[in-house]
């Protein structure tokens, strides 16, 4: 490798990201940790003065004067948890196979089947999760395919539940836990799957003892790039989810948009950054971990 | 695959699967060329007026009693366009010139930081975008920032930089370093290696970063929608308002348009992509 001495060029080169990160990056996230702690001020303000309430409301120490200990914050946030995990194991058992089955097929096959699973990529979010609402809605495809073939006879009340927010969830994360998991079984090193064969062992343990650690890193990394984007997700919840599919960020959209409750806000939101670091780190030493040389 | 029955009954999951990612975006570009505007579900003729609509071009509408109100809703869809589309071309420069010379500055310089800048830039892209939307807001507010064009380019820079960084730097990887070698033994000043050696090198990589980043600013929607003011809507905030309002069916025709564009640029990825391996 051409490694250069310390010079000019590189801090020409570093300067921009130090600087644009550090301000617009690194400082926003400070401010959120120095504002979860501020005092709420009356009319929407905040006021300049410790307190702690902000994380009492949420975890349960709060007097019950100043501000009221409400066990619904708690639940939402083991409910966002929750989607999320489900959102992972769901994705996981949609794409396991797929990838299984991509990765044996032709060059030229698989060349198509891999554009087709990116291209959602590049397909507008909001467009994709509008899509769900047109489907689920009582009057929707799904509603109106059920009742004209006689499988029902009222419209199923989809929309607006937790299967709806859970669904739209998996079906805009599939992209990301497809690509890590591919990548991993694509390694996968097939003398090995024929020698445990070979040798006696059935399809079954071939898969639990050969090929399922191996591509253990694959399904670590695809589980922690679905999990992280979902535990936060505000958009989901609100364009699919009604008052029974309300998430944490949705909670933090409202401290911030409608109730200007900015401190009380970022508590919450301190939580959800707390929740996606340990997710990381943690991850991260367990992909490390199951793939020894990755 | 020794089983015939298991590998056909794999087939039948995998082309299940997707059905399931591209029929809902069928369904969307059907409904659009539905001229039903009380239910989208009743097939009544195919149409394309939601299309002349959105162009102003027809006087069919859903809010046949209000229709200064539905052009003026027009221009501003045109409006949000414009705003996306002078966002992304800002957002992508400042990231590419960014993403790209950290990447350059981390693969060819040892230097004590270096670990440490690796594992902080992918953090922006870790970051949920609601937790960086809500830090910039406070962060903007209490500078006394007016929200504006100028807060919502910050807002992209600060996550797509670490998509084009991620890009440029894999390209890197693939670079053989004898060239720059080469041209500093024979004289060349680092700066003349970098730009007539390295950058040329680069270059499909960098397009490719900025062409990421392009397609991310667009479709943003969390950060925009925290660092926006009243008067600068994006696209995808103006569509979001739409859906919050209720669904019509000039949100059909938007949102096939998209998807079309979606479709082009994909294409023009996986073109660059097999050039690149060329």
């Amino acid at each position: 490798m051409a490694m250069r001495r310390q010079s000019v060029v590189l801090g020409l080169l570093l300067t921009p990201v130090t600087l644009f990160l550090g301000v617009f990056f690194l400082l926003p996230l400070c401010i959120i940790a120095v504002f979860s702690f501020l005092t709420p001020g009356l009319y929407g303000g905040v006021e300049w003065a410790f307190y702690h309430w902000n994380y009492g409301r949420i975890f349960g120490w709060a007097d019950g004067i100043i501000e009221i200990f409400e066990p619904i914050y708690l639940q939402i946030l083991l409910r966002s948890l929750s989607f999320a995990a489900l959102t992972v194991m769901l994705t996981l058992i949609l794409c396991y196979p797929v990838a299984f089955w991509v990765s044996r097929l032709s060059d030229r096959w698989r060349l198509v089947f891999m554009f087709l699973i990116t291209l959602p990529f590049f397909c507008s979010l909001i467009v994709r999760l509008y899509a769900w609402l047109l489907i689920l809605k009582p009057t929707g495809l799904f509603n109106t395919v059920l009742l004209a073939t006689g499988i029902i006879d009222q419209p199923l009340e989809i929309l607006f539940t937790p299967t709806a927010v859970v669904l739209g969830m998996v079906y805009v994360m599939v992209p990301f836990m497809f690509l890590p998991l591919y990548a991993a079984i694509d390694n996968l090193d097939r003398a090995q799957i024929e020698a445990s064969l070979d040798l006696g062992a059935t399809r079954r343990q071939t898969f639990l003892k050969v090929v399922l650690p191996q591509t253990l890193p694959g399904i670590m990394g695809g589980a922690v790039i679905v999990f992280i984007p979902s535990v936060g997700n505000f958009i989901v919840p609100d364009v699919l989810g009604g008052a029974k599919g309300l998430m944490i960020g949705n909670l933090v959209e409202q401290q911030f948009l409608s109730s200007r409750n900015w401190p009380f806000g970022s508590a919450l939101s301190m939580i959800i950054m707390t929740v996606v670091l340990t997710v990381l780190l943690v991850g991260m030493t367990r992909a490390r971990k199951a793939g020894g040389h990755a | 695959m020794r089983n015939p029955w298991g590998w056909a009954g794999l087939t039948a999951f995998s082309l299940l699967f997707f059905v399931f990612i591209y029929a809902p975006l069928f369904v969307i570009i059907g409904y659009s060329f539905n001229s039903n505007p009380v239910n989208m579900m009743i097939w009544e003729s195919f149409t394309f007026d939601w299309y002349s609509g959105l162009l102003g071009l027809s006087d069919r509408t859903t809010d046949v009693s209000n229709r200064a109100a539905y052009i003026e809703s027009t221009d501003q869809m045109l409006a949000a366009l414009r705003t996306s589309l002078t966002v992304a071309a800002f957002t992508t420069t400042i990231s590419t010139v960014i993403g790209t010379a950290t990447a350059i500055a981390l693969a060819r310089y040892r230097f004590r930081l270096r670990g440490l800048y690796n594992g902080f830039l992918m953090l922006p892209m870790m970051m949920p975008d609601i937790v960086l939307g809500i830090g910039l807001l406070i962060f903007f507010v209490t500078l006394g920032m007016n929200l504006s064009l100028l807060t919502i380019i910050i807002g992209h820079c600060t996550f797509l930089t670490s998509y084009v960084f991620i890009i440029v730097q894999a390209r890197m990887a693939g670079l053989d370093p004898a060239l720059e070698e080469a041209s500093a033994d024979l004289g060349a000043s680092e700066w003349v290696t970098l730009r007539k050696v390295l950058l040329p090198q680069l270059a499909p990589g960098i397009l490719g970063g900025a062409l990421l980043a392009f397609v991310i600013s667009m479709d943003d929607l969390v950060i925009t929608y925290f660092v926006s003011g009243t008067g600068d809507t994006t696209l995808p905030v103006f569509i979001f308002g739409m859906i919050r309002r209720g669904v019509k069916p000039e949100i059909n025709a938007i949102a096939t348009l998209l998807i079309l564009a979606s479709v082009v640029i994909a294409a023009l990825g996986l073109w660059l992509r097999s050039r690149r391996t060329d």
